[in-house]
């Protein structure tokens, strides 16, 4: 996923570290310093779930291309084949382009099919996926 | 040469008088443009203004003479709109394209990321939001200094112009592959609403956020008109209703009200009806918009060299928030037939 942890992390240093011009003291700099901290504490949810995250997302679109492709063609199970072995992130987030390019043609093939049951079932995928890798950002108090 | 001082020069070259300026500071928020408040002394007197300046990169890529002609539209029209001063498209003393605006002082704007933002007054805001959202809806846009620069489309073609848009931007800034996002594109192209019932100006980012109230219960400045357009009022609507602004609320839209209450307000604002059908599809195009400047701010953050947080949490954060509100509206819609 775009932008990474680490381009994160680097990005608050480096807005952190730099000095702001006059102008841009006050209200503008507090306001980075906030943001440079929600970027920090939602670093620290995906450290904590990232990997459990794309493992599962991986895992689950490698199963519907295997299952669909007896009736969506054999490229669908050619997509799917290996697994993660490589648990970085950077290496997770590469196989899971790919396995998502597969999972937006399979998507598309099922919709030119009017394959309702198969749709369903991608759009409940969706669904979970979004939520395996929702970020939770605490209740900022109005002021 | 300072900020400071290249305004002072402009000033006072574009008034013919001296000009001094004072208390410049830059301010949080209007991520599409540096946006700096400022006092300016001139003929013995003190007005405080705003400029908006371009940046080296940006959530939106937007006309600055379109938002400039926005504000001038409605500025006076009986909304609480600020003035626009001066424009000048080619950077003059300050090197990068920019405007400036009369300042409303006295208000605050609300993130999208605080609970129940307006306390005790969201349903007095909410009355003045819909209802101001409802009188933008009512105006001529051929009568207005915006027709001088927004095309207008036919009425059959306003969604097709946004969608055709906002897919283009995903095209062009995409970086991982979205499946959710590109679901929905599908599903509004596969069913197109009905045609606008009239043009009007769309503000493009009217929500929580891009106004100020007075901490009292009254709305007191429309702001960040960027993505200002012609096409379909119910666009607007769409917009302001998103489930992003409003942290996580349920039973009410934008942290203000119900959302059947703020349709009414609309309507009896903009003297038009709300086609219910045709408003879900611009709620689920508003979720696909949404995604679309997210992915853009998240390849901004990286050709800036990470230097822009905000581009950053936008680009990540708010793009996963975004894919859920997308994946729950495309599993809420009916089977395929």
């Amino acid at each position: 996923m775009t932008p990474t942890v680490p381009e994160l992390l680097q990005g608050n240093f480096i807005a952190l570290i730099e000095p702001p011009p006059p102008e841009s003291s006050g209200d503008f700099l507090q306001s980075r310093v906030a943001v440079t901290g929600m970027i920090s504490l939602l670093c620290a949810q995906e450290a904590e779930r990232g990997i459990a995250a794309r493992v599962w997302e991986n895992r689950a679109i490698r199963a519907l291309l295997t299952r669909s492709a007896p009736t969506y063609g054999a490229r669908f199970a050619e997509a799917a084949a290996g697994e993660d072995t490589d648990l970085s992130l950077a290496a997770m987030d590469r196989a899971n382009a790919d396995l998502r390019r597969a999972l937006i043609d399979l998507h598309i093939a099922v919709e030119t099919a009017r394959d309702a049951t198969l749709d369903t079932e991608i759009r409940g995928l969706y669904v979970r996926m979004a939520d395996a890798r929702r970020l939770d950002l605490p209740p900022l108090p109005a002021g | 040469m300072t900020l400071q001082d290249q305004l002072e020069a402009y000033l006072t070259r574009l008034w013919e008088t001296p000009a001094r300026v004072t208390m410049i500071a830059r301010i949080p928020g209007g991520a599409s443009r540096e946006t700096y408040r400022f006092d300016v002394e001139v003929n013995g007197g003190t007005r405080g203004l705003i400029l908006r300046r371009d940046p080296v990169g940006s959530l939106i890529d937007t006309e600055r003479k379109l938002e400039f002609l926005a504000f001038r539209s409605f500025h006076g029209k009986g909304l609480p709109v600020p003035e626009a001063v001066a424009l000048e498209e080619d950077g003059a003393e300050l090197e990068r394209p920019f405007f400036i605006m009369g300042r409303i002082d006295g208000g605050k704007a609300q993130s999208p990321f605080t609970v129940a933002p307006y306390g005790e007054h969201a349903r007095t805001i909410g009355e003045q939001f819909f209802g101001h959202l409802g009188q933008i809806a009512a105006a001529d846009p051929a009568t207005l200094p915006i027709a001088e620069v927004a095309a207008a489309p036919a009425l059959d073609a306003c969604w097709k112009k946004e969608l055709d848009y906002w897919e283009g931007v995903i095209d062009a800034d995409e970086e991982h592959p979205q499946p959710i996002v590109r679901a929905c594109i599908r599903r509004l192209r596969a069913s197109p609403p009905p045609p606008a019932q009239k043009l009007s100006v769309v503000h493009g980012d009217y929500r929580t956020g891009n106004f100020m109230h007075d901490g009292a219960g009254r709305v007191i400045a429309l702001l960040d008109w960027e993505m200002a357009h012609i096409g379909d009022p119910l666009e607007d609507l769409g917009w302001a209703m998103e489930p992003l602004w409003c942290y996580g609320e349920t039973d009410r839209v934008s942290g203000m009200l119900p959302r059947e209450e703020a349709i009414a307000i609309w309507e009896r604002a903009s003297g038009l009806k709300v086609d219910l059908a045709a408003l879900a599809w611009w709620d689920l195009f508003a979720s696909v918009k949404g995604q679309a400047i997210w992915t853009s701010s998240a390849r901004e953050f990286r050709a800036g060299g990470f230097r822009d947080p905000v581009l950053g949490l936008s680009g990540w954060y708010t793009a996963r928030q975004q894919d859920l509100v997308l994946a729950n509206r495309l599993a809420a819609l009916e089977a395929l037939a």
